[in-house]
């Protein structure tokens, strides 16, 4: 056990790197969020379109179902000529894939509020907004913020192949593993780079899980 | 702009609601009217349009045709949020916001009215006091409450910004008969002191004999059958849909609607302690009973069996039993009923708190339903 473990990894590489390997940890992070908050942001757009005028919801999805299933490496290759080896062509690509999901969980989840609630708010006199805002949206997060978790981990997952236009967070110690795969570097930078990858997933799906319970306490507290 | 206007705070005239792609209409030609301060409670079969009549009266379904006035002003007219802000409305299903503590759902209206923090908490509390909830309620979201509890903050929600009409549908269906019953008597309790204009929609006649100042008993189609005082329906049913609906034992729900108060009370076969034997037996006589109760003033002593006239020198002298079959003269009619059948005795002593006031028996009570 010992032996493998040497034989692939450099622990060495691991000390004198931290400062990069922080680095990268940060630019994955950042290449997340963005990605999560712009699709959520156009998800919710999307989303109210579909619920105001129903006849929006299929070509949507159809859309965004598109996108969903282009493999990743083909869609940036087909952007690179447009958008060059930016932040912008590794977020279009990033936020492409959270729309399908983002936009089917919100739309569940406003769906789901139970019809005797919206009546009774809007026999209350409340008006579309307010019922969206007050009502709908917050019994609808429980739902919502599932759609975000998959989504989360989704990207984390796909931000290491941004790698392959220069940005990439921990993909990047996958890809120049990869690279010089037959040295101990090669595979300590392979196995550090996935692994934090895993753990970061990992993390950001917990701490979502934890901002859902912060934000529903009404969902928890039940009588039986 | 002034409409013509009756004193009814509601009127429905002729109103007809048919839904898109429906054979016959849901409410047909509806006219009622609601006059201030009463209960009008809608009653009928599953289906008839009980729902869609409350709805419309909120403007939460448009009529196809007909006008609605609320408090003057043809709901038509109005804006819709205003209106719906000052009628209070207790939908079927509840319908609490689980996202929302007690005391959030019972303040929706007021914040929407924009009222300050100070004012909305101290009606909050007023109300919690009023549906008779507890104050640690207050803080706890609808899942953590039952059935009944959760009911009671449906009604203390459309109270909260004392809107002078309301609409409840179904207010007390989700509740077993125990905790029906006990919030029915704390409905009618508040509403005497509120004095609201309320439509109540039920689907029991019980309830709707027992709250209701007037009923209204649709048919399937929206067709009203009858509208009129309960006790009026009961006596008069205007036709076999309704005395049918009444059910077999009209005469028994009328008399639960009778006071004591009210009725014709009999002497019965009681005599003073200072009365011969020979009174006693006359009057053992006139009420066909072996047995005969003795009475001073305000007080009934007690009763003994006629034999005891046989060995005793006077009245006075004859050791009595208590008399126990007795009943409130705030009770009904029905409940004096209840007091004869369930016990030996072939009449109930009435009392207004320790003072005795007459005898009933079944004959007296069954001459009462008719009058
Ligand atoms: N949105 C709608 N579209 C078409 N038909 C409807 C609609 N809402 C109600 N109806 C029909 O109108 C009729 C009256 O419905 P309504 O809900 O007013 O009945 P209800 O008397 O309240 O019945 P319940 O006692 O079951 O609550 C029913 O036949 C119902 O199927
Ligand atoms: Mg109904």
């Amino acid at each position: 056990m010992t032996l493998v473990a040497e034989a692939f990894v450099d622990w060495g590489w691991i000390g004198d790197n931290l400062d990069e390997i922080w680095d990268k940890v940060a630019e994955h992070l950042v290449l997340t969020g963005i990605a999560l908050g712009v699709g959520l942001a156009i998800s919710l757009a999307l989303a109210a379109l579909a619920l105001r005028f129903r006849r929006s919801y299929t070509p949507i999805t159809w859309m965004t179902g598109t996108l969903y299933s282009i493999p990743s490496l083909a869609l940036f290759a087909f952007l690179v000529p447009i958008t060059g080896f930016t932040t912008l062509t590794a977020e279009i690509g990033l936020v492409s894939y959270t729309l399908l999901i983002l936009i089917r969980n919100i739309v569940a989840g406003i769906d789901g509020v139970p019809p005797d609630i919206k009546e009774a708010a809007v026999g209350m006199g409340y008006g579309r907004l307010r019922l969206f805002f007050e009502i709908e949206l917050p019994l609808a997060l429980p739902v919502i913020v599932a759609g975000m978790r998959i989504a989360a981990v989704t990207t984390i997952g796909l931000v290491t192949v941004t790698a392959l236009i220069g940005k990439g967070g921990l993909g990047f110690f996958i890809l120049r593993g990869l690279q010089r795969f037959f040295s101990t570097v090669g595979s300590t930078e392979i196995l550090i780079g996935t692994l934090l990858s895993v753990v970061l997933a990992v993390i950001v799906d917990v701490g979502l899980l934890l901002l859902e319970r912060a934000l529903t306490p009404w969902a928890r507290r039940k009588v039986a | 702009m002034v409409s013509p206007v009756s004193d009814a705070m509601i009127r429905l005239e002729a109103v007809t609601k048919q839904y898109p792609g429906t054979m016959t209409p849901a409410v047909d030609e509806l006219s009622l009217e609601i006059p201030e301060g009463e209960i009008a409670v809608l009653v009928g079969p599953s289906g008839c349009g009980k729902t869609t009549t409350l709805k419309m009266i909120n403007r939460l379904i448009e009529p196809t045709s007909g006008e609605i006035v609320v408090a003057g002003e043809r709901v038509t007219e109005m804006d819709q949020s205003e209106l719906r802000r000052g009628i209070g409305y207790v939908i079927q299903q509840i319908g609490l916001f689980p996202h929302r503590t007690i005391a959030e759902n019972i303040a929706t209206v007021p914040k929407l009215l924009g009222w300050d923090k100070a004012r909305t908490n101290e009606r909050i509390d007023e109300l919690i006091d009023v549906v008779q909830l507890e104050p640690e309620m207050r803080d706890r979201y609808p899942a953590e409450l039952s059935g009944g509890q959760r009911q009671r903050v449906g009604v203390a929600r459309a109270l909260a910004a004392d809107p002078p009409v309301m609409l409840m549908d179904e207010p007390f269906g989700a509740v077993d008969p125990i905790v029906r019953s006990a919030l029915q008597d704390q409905f009618l309790d508040l509403q005497h002191r509120l004095n609201k204009t309320i439509v109540l929609v039920t689907h029991d006649i019980d309830e709707a004999i027992k709250l209701g100042d007037r009923v209204a008993i649709l048919n399937v189609g929206g067709i009203l059958e009858q509208y009129a005082p309960p006790s009026d329906m009961l006596r008069e049913p205007a036709n076999a849909f309704v005395a049918d609906f009444l059910g077999s034992d009209r005469g028994l729900k009328r008399l639960g609607l009778l006071p004591i108060r009210n009725a014709n009370l009999e002497m019965g076969p009681v005599v003073a302690p200072t009365a011969h034997p020979q009174d006693a037996h006359r009057v053992m006589e006139q009420y066909g009973v072996d047995w005969f109760a003795v009475a001073e003033g305000k007080r009934l002593l007690g009763w003994a069996p006629g034999t005891a006239l046989e060995t005793a020198p006077d009245v006075r002298s004859i050791p009595l039993q208590p008399y126990r079959t007795r009943i409130d003269v705030g009770s009904t009619l029905k409940e004096a009923l209840d007091a004869v059948v369930s016990s030996r005795a072939p009449m109930t002593a009435v009392f207004d708190g320790d003072d005795y006031l007459g005898m009933l028996s079944a004959d007296r009570i069954s001459r009462e339903i008719v009058q």
